[in-house]
């Protein structure tokens, strides 16, 4: 950070404020159609950075990822499909917030929780980066598998009601995860020689399948769902909503802080930590799942952290932590800049130019949620019979944009049907997702970190971060069981006592 | 896990820029017998190949008379992008970036089109394979990681599985008989920060992903599994020269359809020849730390298979193909 | 037929298939003690358990009158909300319908089609206004997808050239 006048030059001198509003609008734009994620959004531009001055080609694509990480949450509100996999865990809370028919709230909230988030993330760019990139280096593979326990530990208390459905989904979950290339060996697994199935099937295709296609066919045909809502307005939360907001959003941050700090998420397990966090430390968690507030300020704050402070390890290391961080590290190598130690020094306007691009964009995000908001809810009140098909013909190409290839699209269809009937048979998703989204890490950083050890298991005990991740997810698990436990016994005696 | 396909829509811009700069050079281009040449790659934009052409894009406006468009055709490790290739016109208008992957791809995943349905046209570069080590960590030199592998047990990381840089830590390991666990990774970045935070003992990867770590001094250079020393890096010894009769070539070039007649490749050699000589190419390039190593198309097959055989070769003897 | 015990039985089903297939994954040294073909094989195995106590949990419970009684009441509520499974999988079909002819007849006609043929299928009325609202939809998203964005749909090898 130079100095002041060299931030005042910027904001004035240069169009940096329209590259940030541009950026803004595109990211918002190609994060709200789903299947195009907050990389692709990104990739998609960066062919028009090349010619661009590179201070200002870094910049566009920081707001790009600002805006496509905020832009997630507006279809997975409105029409439960995820924009981008880090809005998953907003559909559960926030679709649920729209059928009561407070869709401006809902979005209101994920606006200014994004915001929050966003600009946490931003100071902590600023001002952290030294400190929190050694940070990242104390991640070992050991430390990863913690990581990815404690994810999967959430399971437990997301599957109330019937453990045993929920673990069968999250299993089914981590099976779907194991199609593709094997992480450490490279040999092929479960892809019966078809070139579409050797890098996986993509996390998205199983968000969208069995949030968004299984909330299509389960309508199909009925009159009375989803009620309109009277009112296109956005409902910004009050004052007093964001005192209460504030502990989830707190959570959310901090989260969202780890997660951009290391490599392989790219925000959707934070997302999901820290709404089952949010639901675990609320003091109205019985809401959770039901349209509370929380459960969506607490996921949409977290992927909003996440694109700034991913950029942490990306400047200072050269590692993109995620996707869309890889593509802004090819943004940086095209004009001839070297991420690490030395950008600071040698490259500062750079520098400079995505702290103040960043700063205008997430300011702007306000003004641009109000202006296109009652926009999208108009739309999604159009009568059922259009809705429905245009909601699908919208999924079905956002998908296809993933491979250029309709075998995704048969995947998503299927994973449709699959959501449908679990839902038939009261079998939950949100650990089938769950597993799917960490399995790759869990199997790969667990495989990993025996190879180091040769075999022994000891080494999660005596890496400190993995023990201590490891111990907080028992704890977690202990405690769910408990507390299943005891539904229970109360539910018989209820039984025994009617 | 790369999720990002699309067709790159540097076509209007690079257009442009390549028309530009042919029209201002000096020198006349060589005629071609079509005016739009697409070259492909299975690297997201911004990744390794993804790069390398878009860069050479800039420059062969000179050489060659036509407008060149880069395509990124990702997904299955370049299954897809080879399919593209493969059924493409044989004229000259399609070609493929090379490397080591579509060899490792063409093997291990057993596309429908593979490396075999491909005509090796020209080769550019060799990348430089290197072993690095963290700079305040134990280790000197190459000597020193195969001593503490001897005594106790080596921890060496390659920067992908099934791949070049897990192939020259296998045939490392043997050739020093030691025991080391060679733990394999998603990608250069990821690798890097097991390196720095000692994790591991010595990381194996490409030197273009190890350029900031190195410009700040954090990492050391201990040997290079290329067959010469680096220009660009004179003190760093080979591993040949370490000891351990080792070497490996990672190449980059263009592949084309089967078929391509003579008189077009032959227009290839000469302009590829004239494109590393190009100074501001060249300064570009050295930067990058690749090593020109221009083979023509008569050549280039020959290479190739030849790698190919070896390759093959070694992933039947770990069981990986059968 | 009890819902759970299906559904145990499904996953049994699952887990066998997945681990037979997961028997075939190419054994290497390249790879680590655990192996390629590990975690699936501990999966497969996890499930089935799984889906073993999940249909034994169903066979007692339907041998214990009161507790069906009560589940088949909780059924009641769910199936108010959702679509009986012909009238779902019927809206499944178009989808699959537009996935196999969109290489054929290109990224607009198919998306319009698949929306005349949703609003139709969902019990729009009859009107002018259904091809309309397909029409303008396909070209609508072609707008967005392909000229604004950027990215690739199919142009359909009918009508090769006709909407690049």
């Amino acid at each position: 950070m130079s100095t002041f006048a060299d931030i005042i030059h910027l904001l004035t001198e240069t169009p940096i404020f329209f590259v940030a509003i541009i950026g803004l609008t595109w990211g918002i734009l190609g994060g709200a159609l789903p299947g195009i994620s907050a990389s692709i959004t990104m990739a998609l531009v960066l062919p028009f950075t090349y010619t661009m001055d590179p201070a200002q080609a870094i910049a566009l694509l920081a707001c790009v990822y600002i805006g496509a990480e905020y832009g997630g949450s507006i279809p997975a509100i409105l029409i439960r499909t995820p924009g981008t996999n880090s809005s998953a865990a907003t559909v559960i809370d926030g679709y649920e917030m729209n059928r009561q028919g407070r869709a401006g709230e809902a979005l209101g909230i994920s606006l200014m929780s994004g915001v929050v988030g966003s600009l946490f993330g931003l100071a902590m760019l600023i001002l952290l980066t030294e400190p929190l990139s050694w940070l990242a280096l104390a991640f070992t593979p050991a430390s990863y598998f913690g990581l990815g326990i404690l994810g999967l530990s959430v399971i437990s208390s997301m599957s109330s009601g019937s453990l045993l459905k929920g673990l069968a989904a999250a299993v089914v979950g981590l099976m779907i995860s194991t199609v593709g290339t094997d992480p450490i060996s490279g040999v092929t697994r479960f892809t019966f020689d078809i070139p579409d199935l050797l890098g996986g099937i993509e996390p998205v295709l199983v968000m969208v399948g069995l949030f968004a296609l299984t909330e299509l066919m389960s309508q199909s045909g009925s009159l009375n769902t989803l009620k309109l809502n009277a009112s296109i307005r956005i409902k910004l939360p009050s004052l007093a909503l964001m005192n209460k907001l504030k502990r989830s959003q707190f959570i959310g941050c901090i989260l969202g802080l780890f997660e951009g700090l290391t490599p392989g998420g790219g925000g959707s397990i934070a997302a999901f930590m820290s709404y089952n966090e949010a639901r675990r430390w609320s003091k109205t968690p019985q809401l959770f799942g039901k349209g509370s507030e929380e459960g969506v300020a607490a996921p949409e704050t977290a992927n909003n952290t996440v694109a700034s402070t991913a950029m942490i390890p990306l400047l200072s290391f050269g590692i993109p932590s995620s996707n869309s961080t890889a593509v802004l590290l090819g943004g940086l190598l095209m004009h001839g800049l070297i991420p690490g130690p030395r950008l600071f020094e040698q490259s500062a306007q750079v520098i400079d130019s995505i702290y103040v691009g960043s700063f205008i964009a997430i300011i702007a995000q306000i003004g641009i949620g109000i202006l296109i908001l009652p926009a999208c809810i108009w739309l999604v009140n159009r009568p059922r019979y259009y809705r429905s098909g245009f909601i699908f013909a919208l999924i079905l190409s956002g998908i296809y944009t993933l491979n250029n290839s309709t075998f995704d699209l048969g995947i998503a269809l299927m994973l449709g049907l699959v959501g449908y009937l679990m839902r038939m048979t009261r079998f939950p998703v949100l650990p089938m997702i769950l597993g799917v989204v960490l399995g790759h890490m869990v199997e790969s950083s667990y495989r990993r970190s025996l190879v180091l050890s040769g075999g022994d298991l000891r080494i999660f005990l005596e890496d400190p971060i993995s023990l201590g991740l490891l111990s907080l997810a028992f704890i977690f698990i202990f405690f769910s069981l408990v507390r299943e436990f005891r539904e229970a016994r109360k539910a018989k005696l209820k039984e025994v006592h009617s | 896990m790369s999720i990002i396909r699309m067709i790159g829509k540097a076509a209007i811009s690079f257009a442009a820029f390549t028309l530009l700069s042919s029209a201002s050079a000096s020198a006349e281009p060589a005629t071609y017998p079509v005016k739009v040449v697409t070259l492909v790659t299975h690297s997201s934009p911004g990744g390794g190949s993804d790069v390398f052409l878009r860069e050479m894009s800039k420059y062969l406006g000179k050489y060659i008379n036509a407008t060149f468009v880069v395509e990124n055709v990702q997904g299955g490790s370049g299954a897809k992008a080879m399919a593209r290739v493969a059924s493409a016109p044989a004229d000259g208008s399609v070609f493929y970036a090379t490397t080591p992957t579509y060899i490792y791809t063409s093997l291990m995943s057993k596309p429908q089109s593979t490396y075999k349905d491909m005509q090796p046209i020209a080769n550019l570069f060799l990348d430089s394979e290197v072993i690095f080590t963290r700079t305040d960590g134990p280790y000197k030199t190459l000597k020193d990681v195969i001593e503490h592998a001897k005594n106790e047990r080596g921890r060496w990381g390659a920067a992908n599985p099934a791949s070049l840089e897990r192939q020259a830590a296998e045939q490392l390991k043997r050739a020093a008989g030691v025991n080391a666990a060679i733990v394999t990774h998603e990608g250069g970045g990821d690798m890097m920060l097991n390196v720095l935070n000692g994790t591991l003992d010595i990381g194996i990867g490409e030197i273009q992903e190890l350029r900031s770590q190195l410009d700040a001094g954090k990492i050391t250079l201990l040997a290079t599994f290329n067959p010469q020393r680096i220009v660009d890096k004179p003190d760093v010894p080979t591993v040949t020269e370490s000891g351990y009769d080792v070497s490996l070539v990672k190449f980059r070039g263009l592949a084309g359809p089967k078929g391509i007649p003579d008189e077009t490749a032959a227009i290839w050699d000469a302009a590829v020849k004239q494109l590393l000589e190009d100074p501001d190419y060249k300064k570009a390039y050295s930067a990058e730390v690749l090593v020109p190593e221009p083979i023509g198309h008569k050549d280039y097959p020959n290479f190739v298979n030849d790698f190919a055989t070896r390759t093959e070769a070694f992933l039947k003897s770990t069981g990986a193909i059968k | 037929m009890n819902k759970d015990l299906l559904s145990g039985v499904v996953l049994m089903a699952v887990a066998g298939t997945y681990y037979a297939w997961s028997t075939q994954i190419a054994d290497s040294t390249l790879s680590d003690e655990i192996g390629a073909g590990g975690l699936p094989q501990v999966l497969a195995i996890i499930l089935a358990i799984l889906g073993f106590c999940l249909a034994g949990r169903a066979l007692l419970s339907m041998k214990l009158n009161s507790a069906t009684v009560n589940e088949a009441k909780d059924d009641d509520d769910e199936e108010d909300r959702n679509a009986p499974f012909p009238r779902a999988v019927g809206f499944l079909l178009f989808g699959a319908a537009y996935v196999l002819l969109l290489p054929l007849i290109g990224y607009v006609i198919a998306t319009a089609l698949l929306i005349a043929a949703i609003a139709i299928y969902e019990g729009a009325p009859r009107t002018w206004v259904v091809p309309a609202a397909a029409i303008g939809g396909g070209v609508l998203y072609w707008a967005i997808f392909v000229k604004l964005l950027g990215v690739n749909q199919p142009v359909g090898s009918l009508f090769q050239g006709l909407f690049s």
